[in-house]
């Protein structure tokens, strides 16, 4: 049954008591320190101190199964490094059941003798176990119940190990039980570099007790057995011995201590120095200590008391107090104090395990394994998560993780560079997962692994979503449409409605031209206006937010700075209304341009004044030149005609006369009272070309007419260059010829409305400006209005008569004449 | 003329900019209780709520002669107000009117 190869003989095959089975057969595999001599039998039995001869035997015969009675050829197998414990034991497992079953039939009293295994074995020697403090006498084990200790015993949730054997530090079976798996692998790993590995972590595994007459054979299948001495050795159960992995070899069995035979029994963290193994029993409460624990974990040595069922009770009852009394004598041997002291004790145990018991009851419930899957899983959604780290988005992100965030700030650990946060980010969490699995007494090196296994996956994720297509979409091929990708920061667009202000004025131009082909009808006109208003108003805003001015001296680099800005802001702004206004649109591309159609509503007349605040002259010289041009073609002297028979324009033609004399005229006017000369003469030139005859009959004509007059009159008197003026006269001569045939028609309606103010003006300008010859064909030809007005005037009461005869006058005088002189 | 014309939608991209383009302009607006109004537009908000001036109301009242049963006539009720504020939620309906 040995299966590091040494010899498995029993001790009581070479004298040793028979009365105190037990444990020392079964733990013959591991009975490591002992030559080939029997003479450690009787070491062994110096040693012994007979206590197991007071536990229980009944059950022994199950201490074969247990403990491996079937050892194997003598080869010695090395044992390799790479186990897979938990994967061989759930193989196994079905089959170790079934056995037990037919094995408990067929010879529940046949126990074999196994022989005394000769070989030495090694007692590993980790460096910390966990144990120590038990060697002080007086230690009571604090009572707290670690979960860590329990991932793979979910069954006995309140077996604390730690109170398993106080005295022992190797505990056969019961304290392995405690032990989770990786603090087994790591422990094993841990001797891996120590020759000999006489541990059998399976075992470990084995939770119930009733597998324990099951154990072997799982154990033996990578120990080959040096003798094959089971006894109940079942068929099946043989390929399981024979059919280690080749890669035992790289574990030789090896020669240990032969002195400490009483280290045999010890699988999960031998301590075989450790001075306390044998005078552990000598304290009597260690042994009413949790009667209802395994004999082997009340004493190592002890013969295996082996209950084939686990009392269920125990599960919960951990053996924290040395005064454990199971019989009612017992209790009575003890002083009155005693007793009251233990009953309290005892009641207080009994709460606190209860507590423990309900607070752990779903203890174990995952393995290790289970746990680190999830970690993992849930690492990698949290890289994937977070996206890139080197994108722009993964910042805001990870700040807004605040755990993150304040555990960063607790470790003091700023980032530096873009590479760091996702790896901090990841460590953080990676430290959290491996603390929490990494235990007190866990020699690291389970955790390191998981740890190291959990940064290559964050690894692999990091890159994965580094090598994620940039865009959010992806356009496979030959599919009709996009795959959006979305994550938990940017979710996937369901809508996609842009508000393309910017795209839409870039392309404006063209499509405006495109709609002024096919018409600027009312709509687009009203749209045109609303973006000149937008820009307006846009433009007035930014106007108030025009920084301080520069002084000269002081050189304010920022003041200059937002300077520029404004500026800059200024001119796009400007751009942009001086493309909305459309002055520039080709002119005779559509019916009526698409300036001229934004004047004709009273909106757009309205806004002239607001634009003409916030562009240049050269561009307010183009809107007039435009209107100028277009001057026949406003609504306002298209409707502002008095039809035959008309004596009256309609009051919505008025309204809008009046209003483009307010706003637009006005502006005009102002701006043309700057203007040279040079400009006028080139407006009167360009009206020289349109129809004059409407535009003289017209007020808003008539008034653009006296306008370009009266300036060129006032630039004359404060005195002009030659040049221009030779130029003025010339353009001015060809107008009067033009205009002449209309002059008799100018006046709107007839003497009695009055309306006619506009008209004594323009031939007042006109009469200022004329020569005599063209004065005298003036009077020629306004000569019989005069006259009636003059008439009329006479009718009227004084104070309408006197206006009337002002306005008359006002012609007059150009000339060189007076009213008076015609009464 | 309300309708969405494709070339200069630019800035048309929700229905209330239709309702811009009639800002400062006759329009004509039916409301919930058989009314109508014809004014000029001088504010809008999201809700509707309407700013109008020289607006001209109409109500349309039905009354049933009383001579002869069953017999209904709808009578309409004219007013005329300089400047009138409209609670957007009696708006029904708003309609440029056109070079009125």
């Amino acid at each position: 049954m040995s299966f590091f190869g040494f010899d498995s003989t029993l001790p009581r095959d070479r004298g040793h008591n028979t009365r105190a089975p037990g444990f020392s057969q079964a733990a013959d595999p591991f009975a490591g320190p002992r030559p080939e001599d029997d003479d450690d039998a009787l070491d062994f039995e110096d040693t012994y101190d007979g206590l197991g001869d007071q536990l229980d035997e009944t059950d022994d015969v199950f201490n074969d199964d247990t403990f491996g009675d079937d050892a194997g050829p003598v080869t010695k197998k090395p044992v390799g490094k790479d186990f897979d414990f938990f994967g061989q034991t759930a193989k196994v497992s079905d089959a170790i059941n079934e056995e037990q079953l037919r094995f408990s039939r067929q010879a529940p009293s046949s126990r074999g003798p196994p022989t005394t295994s000769t070989f030495p074995q090694p007692l590993p020697k980790p460096a910390r176990t966990g144990y120590e403090r038990y060697k002080e006498p007086d230690y009571v084990p604090d009572m707290q119940v670690d979960a860590n200790l329990w991932g793979v015993a979910p069954k006995q949730p309140a077996q604390a190990p730690a109170f398993g054997s106080p005295m022992n530090p190797g505990i056969p079976s019961g304290g392995r039980k405690m032990m989770s798996l990786e603090e087994v692998e790591a422990s094993m790993r841990a001797q891996a570099k120590k020759p000999a590995q006489p541990q059998h972590p399976v075992q470990q595994q084995q939770s119930a007790p009733q597998q324990y007459s099951q154990t072997p054979q799982q154990q033996y299948q990578d120990y080959p057995p040096q003798q094959q001495q089971q006894q109940f050795s079942q068929p099946q159960q043989l390929p399981f011995q024979s059919s280690g992995p080749p890669r035992e070899e790289a574990r030789p069995a090896h020669v240990g201590h032969p002195h400490q035979p009483v280290q045999i029994m010890q699988r999960s963290q031998p301590t075989p120095n450790q001075p306390i193994a044998p005078t552990a029993p000598s304290q009597p409460t260690q042994i009413l200590q949790n009667p209802n624990r395994y004999s082997a974990e009340q004493h190592r040595s002890a013969p295996a008391v082996q209950h084939p069922v686990q009392h269920p009770g125990h599960q919960s009852r951990p053996s924290g107090s040395r005064h454990i009394i199971t019989h009612p004598q017992q209790l009575a041997n003890l002083s009155d104090e005693e007793r009251a002291a233990f009953l309290m004790e005892d009641a207080k145990r009994a709460k606190r395990n209860h507590k423990i018991f309900l607070l752990s009851k779903d203890n174990g419930l995952m393995t290790p394994q289970d746990k680190n899957f999830i970690t993992r899983i849930q690492l990698q959604q949290l890289v994937t998560a977070t996206g890139n780290p080197n994108e722009h988005g993964s910042d805001p992100s990870l700040s807004e993780d605040f755990y993150y965030q304040v555990h960063n700030q607790i470790r003091g650990g700023p980032r530096q560079h873009p590479g760091q946060p996702l790896s901090n980010f990841a460590q953080t969490y990676l430290f959290q997962t491996g603390g929490r699995h990494g235990g007190l007494r866990r020699q690291a090196r389970g955790g390191d692994n998981h740890m190291q296994r959990m940064e290559q996956q964050v690894q692999r994720a990091v890159e994965a979503a580094k090598n994620k297509p940039k865009n959010k979409q992806l356009v496979i091929e030959g599919s009709l449409g996009k795959i959006s990708f979305s994550n938990a920061k940017t979710p996937k667009p369901l809508l996609n409605i842009k508000r393309a202000d910017s795209a839409a004025d870039t392309h404006r131009p063209s499509k405006a031209h495109q709609v002024g082909v096919s018409g600027s009808d009312r709509k687009t006109v009203l749209t045109d206006i609303e973006n000149v208003y937008s820009t307006l108003m846009q433009l007035e805003d930014h106007e108030r937010l025009m920084p301080p001015p520069l002084e000269n001296d002081d050189i304010n680099p920022e003041l200059a700075g937002f300077h520029i800005d404004w500026r800059e802001k200024e001119e796009k702004l400007n751009r942009k209304l001086w493309r909305d206004l459309k002055v520039h649109e080709p002119i005779g591309a559509t019916t009526t341009h698409p300036f001229i159609a934004f004047l004709s509503f009273s909106k757009g007349k309205k806004c002239i004044p607001r634009v003409f605040r916030h562009i240049t002259q050269e561009q307010r010289t183009t809107i007039l030149t435009m209107i100028v041009i277009h001057l026949d073609q406003l609504d306002v002297v298209r409707q502002g005609l008095l039809q035959p028979g008309e004596v009256q324009l309609n009051s919505a033609t008025r309204e809008n006369i009046e209003l483009f004399s307010l706003a637009v005229m006005h502006t005009l006017f102002g701006y043309l009272n700057e203007a040279g000369l040079d400009i006028v003469t080139g407006l009167l030139g360009l009206i020289l070309n349109i129809n004059i005859d409407v535009i003289a009959r017209t007020r808003i004509g008539v008034s653009m007419l006296t306008m370009l007059l009266s300036r060129a009159e006032l630039i004359k008197q404060a005195g002009s260059n030659e040049r221009e003026w030779d130029q003025w006269v010339g353009i001015y001569n060809a107008f009067f010829d033009a205009l002449e045939p209309t002059l008799p028609n100018i006046f709107p309606g007839t003497v009695n409305t009055g309306e006619d103010v506009y008209v004594w003006q323009f031939l007042a300008a006109i009469g200022i400006g004329a020569s005599p010859e063209q004065q005298q064909r003036l009077v020629m030809a306004v000569k019989d209005r005069v006259m009636e007005t003059v008439a009329h005037a006479k009718t009227l009461p004084t104070a309408m008569s006197s206006q009337r005869l002002a306005n008359v006058n006002l012609f007059m005088r150009s000339i060189g004449l007076d009213v008076e002189l015609l009464a | 003329m309300a309708d969405v014309d494709d070339g200069a939608a630019a800035p048309v991209s929700e229905p209330l900019d239709l309702v811009r383009l009639c800002l400062d302009e006759v329009v004509f607006v039916k409301l919930r209780g058989d009314r109508e109004l014809k004014g000029r537009l001088h504010a809008y908000d999201s809700h509707c709520n309407l700013v109008l001036g020289d607006v001209e109301e109409t109500v349309y009242v039905v009354e049933e002669d009383e001579d002869e049963d069953g017999d209904e006539t709808v009578k309409t009720i004219h007013k005329k107000s300089e400047m009138l504020f409209v609670r957007g939620d009696s708006v029904v309906l708003i309609s440029p009117q056109g070079q009125s």
